[in-house]
């Protein structure tokens, strides 16, 4: 009989909390979206959530921050079977729709109305092509974030220089950067630069501006050994790590790299459009990168994430409207926003009031920015990349000439992008 | 109290009941099966107490385990069903090719296969061999993390063993000297890792304390983590670290085991202090000496932290763990990284199993001289 009653009491504990976790789920819909978000950014986030939350009473949208190694999560997550609903996605990471993973977005966004965040259209094409696969979209983008050259104003007043304008080009570039670049207390050392490189920014962009590609249009091919793409090289390694105008990398280590531009050490500095570095730092200004002089390209490389939905969401129809909820919300918080319409200065401003200064800059080299070619196999192309060209080169582990590297590693590439 | 606190933590809480409920039940069935088929309560009770764990092991180790070893044959990016490739990754794993020269200039004019690239070389004068592989990393990983367990081990374990004798000795504040050595052993690996990476540093400590040196001797600062030569003794000097504290520990208990009464018949037959060592501590110690010797190879071969967090360049290699999780969450070619995760284990195997033999050879266990005795 005592028996009985325990066999019965624990049946009952496990239908009660069954019951519990069933009515939990039944009280409005919850869509989950994971994003890499520290602690102030969540907060931030938090505050749009919120918002969205209160005026939609179909679903409640529960954030799920990852802020280290969040791919690795991510990734295990969707191979268990137990990804968010939503996830951000950022543009090298993008490649993984060819496995199926994200949610076909085209019926989500048929019937966006004009000029919000489901209006394809209104998106750059360069960077709304990161989240296409195969002409299907799979993302919304909620940031591209160009590359641009903050300047420190208060050393080209002390260099008797006139600031750049945009439109400047690599000769003008290399020659302030050379200028820049000074023993300024007689001690017989270099303790300011013209700029700094140390992979940074991205030697593809350089590749771009004159005429070439990393990768082929063909997306099989990878001509790092075309006269265009060796002219770039061969400038990058002018500018990175060469006395005459940047830092060594050891003193970029020992010092840090954008705190070198912060202490006033270093005069141009490329960072993000989104970065701080002209309202933090004083009497710092931002002008567009410069461009080739052959080609007259500036093009410029432009970081952008998207979100994504699960292609395992069990509420695909919440799951949409909470994206293009989540988007338009994110693309009014974060600079720069990847739609044409929200290209302007009033639009930048209203989200980050302290770029006012420099917003017009900013807005200028919009329409130069371009990102990454996403393909499948970019992590391995990047390995290849980095580890067996660019890393040797900058860091004169080789003495091969760029030419005679590029036509060494380019089988290496475009096995990797073959996957062979 | 924040309500939502209670909403976000309350289904997780509610499911670690339900386990909880769930793992009890499961126990109880357990139980009262042995008992309707006539086992007795004593064992029966035993087997059930312990169901948790074995259901644990089976699901979180076992079943791991064997999908592991399945994947290693197989294709598999973790989004998309396995594909059976046979051997197919243990195959291009040990695609090797091995090249003998009598001068550089012949080993210029041979051709490798396609895909192929140098992992080592042995040379003696202008002729030599030369060890060439389809997946290079691999092999110049093993071949790293060898050379890292190889010379880190022996020169860990002798640390140890130094330590835990200064240990043993009668001096003043004796615990306070133990706490202060066991206290890497403790602290996060990540941690650590990070602190060995600011002393290595281009202008880190360690450099900067070595300057005049360099100086007198007119050689510029090393750069420890870059130089593919100064890679591996950095890496050593940082095993160190650790080791010395955990091993010992244990030593210092074999140490503290050790019969006085050895050493008082040692004496008497005129032993010094150095036959004492040889003839009675070293042989007395041998049992924790082979733990030791075990336990730290498998580390050592194991190493991920520091070669997480301390990259290497291209040419030195990385560490084996580190370049078997690379390949599995960055490359996502999971059936490559499972076929390399097996072969680490065979390395592992190989080693512990020649340890092991030669342990008949220097490990003395007094129980079984007592009984050879007998």
């Amino acid at each position: 009989m005592r028996k009985s009653r325990i066999t019965l009491l624990m049946v009952l504990v496990l239908l009660l909390m069954g019951t519990l976790i069933q009515a939990h789920a039944q009280s409005k819909v919850t869509i989950t979206l994971s994003t890499w978000t520290g602690v102030n950014e969540a907060a931030e986030l938090q505050k749009i959530l919120d918002k969205i939350n209160t005026e939609n009473t179909d679903f409640e949208i529960v954030h799920q921050p990852f802020p280290s190694d969040y791919m690795t999560q991510v990734k295990t997550q969707i191979a268990g079977g137990s990804a968010a609903d939503l996830y951000w996605i950022g543009n090298e990471d993008l490649a993984l729709a060819s496995e199926g993973v994200f949610m076909p977005l085209t019926d989500c966004v048929k019937d966006a109305a004009p000029q919000t965040a489901g209006d394809v259209s209104d998106y750059y094409p360069d960077i709304i092509s990161t989240a296409m696969q195969d002409d299907v979209l799979y993302g919304l983008p909620w940031i591209a974030q160009p590359v641009v050259v903050y300047y420190n104003k208060s050393l080209f007043d002390a260099a008797k220089l006139d600031y750049p304008k945009a439109g400047w080009t690599w000769d003008d570039f290399m020659a302030t950067a050379k200028e820049l670049t000074k023993d300024t207390d007689a001690d017989g050392k270099i303790d300011q630069w013209g700029f700094t490189a140390n992979g940074w920014p991205p030697p593809q962009m350089f590749v771009w501006q004159a005429g070439g590609e990393v990768i082929g249009t063909d997306l099989t091919s990878s001509p790092i050994d075309s006269p265009e793409a060796l002219d770039a090289w061969n400038y990058y390694l002018q500018l990175a790590y060469n006395p005459e105008v940047s830092p060594s990398s050891d003193t970029i280590k020992e010092q840090g790299f954008d705190q070198m531009f912060r202490a006033g050490k270093v005069a141009l500095f490329m960072g993000g459009a989104a970065d701080g570095l002209d309202y933090e730092v004083e009497n710092v200004s931002v002008v567009s990168v410069p461009v080739n002089p052959k080609t007259e390209l500036g093009t410029t490389f432009a970081w952008t994430a998207s979100t994504v939905i699960s292609a395992g969401t069990q509420h695909p129809a919440e799951a949409c409207k909470a994206l293009l909820a989540v988007t338009e919300g994110i693309q009014n918080w974060k600079i720069v926003s990847p739609r044409i319409s929200q290209s302007t200065v009033e639009h930048l401003v209203a989200s980050v009031p302290q770029k006012e200064p420099d917003a017009q800059a900013i807005i200028d080299a919009v329409p130069s920015m371009r990102a990454f070619t996403i393909v499948p196999q970019l992590a391995a192309w990047n390995d290849v990349f980095w580890n067996k060209f660019m890393t040797p080169l900058l860091n004169h582990e080789t003495d091969k000439t760029p030419e005679e590297l590029a036509k060494e590693v380019r089988p290496l590439l475009e096995a990797a992008l073959t996957g062979s | 109290m924040d309500p939502g606190v209670i909403g976000s933590y309350g289904p997780t809480l509610l499911r670690y009941g339900v386990v909880a409920v769930g793992l009890i039940a499961v126990m109880y069935i357990i139980y009262r099966v042995q008992i309707a088929v006539g086992v007795n309560r004593e064992a029966a009770t035993g087997r059930a107490l312990v169901s948790p764990w074995v259901i644990g092991f089976i699901v979180f180790q076992l079943f791991p385990i064997g999908t592991s070893l399945y994947l290693s044959f197989t294709k598999y990016n973790l989004f998309k069903a396995p594909e059976w490739v046979s051997t197919d990754n243990f195959r291009d794993l040990f695609s090797l090719q091995g090249v003998t020269y009598q001068s550089h200039e012949a080993l210029n004019a041979t051709t490798l296969q396609s895909g192929y690239e140098e992992v080592l070389r042995l040379e003696i004068g202008e002729s030599g061999w030369m060890l060439a592989a389809k997946q290079a990393k691999f092999w110049r990983s093993v071949r790293l993390t060898l050379l890292y367990a190889f010379l880190s081990v022996p020169i860990g374990l002798a640390g140890a063993l130094g330590v835990a004798l200064l240990l043993n000795q009668k001096v003043r504040g004796l615990s306070i000297w133990r706490v202060l050595y066991y206290m890497p052993a403790v602290l996060p690996a990540v941690a650590t890792a990070l602190l060995w990476r600011w002393i290595f540093a281009p202008s880190g400590l360690l450099n900067a304390i070595l300057q005049p040196v360099y100086s007198m001797a007119s050689i510029q600062s090393p750069r420890w983590f870059s130089d593919p030569n100064l890679a591996l003794p950095a890496f050593i000097i940082i095993s160190l670290w650790g080791v010395f504290g955990a091993n010992s520990v244990i030593l210092l208990a074999g140490l503290k085991g050790i019969s006085q009464e050895l050493y008082e018949a040692a004496a008497i037959d005129g032993a010094g202090e150095w036959a004492k060592f040889r003839n009675v501590t070293i042989p007395m110690l041998s049992p924790a000496l082979f733990y030791n010797l075990i336990v730290s190879t498998i580390g050592a071969i194991q190493v991920f932290e520091v070669a997480a967090f301390i990259p290497l360049p291209d040419t030195a290699g990385t560490f084996l763990n580190w370049l078997i999780y690379r390949e599995a969450f960055e490359f996502r070619r999971m059936g490559m990284a499972s076929a390399m995760g097996w072969i680490m284990l065979a390395i592992i195997l190989a080693l512990t199993v020649l340890i092991f033999r030669s342990s008949n050879a220097w490990v003395f266990y007094q129980g079984n001289r007592e009984e050879a005795a007998a």
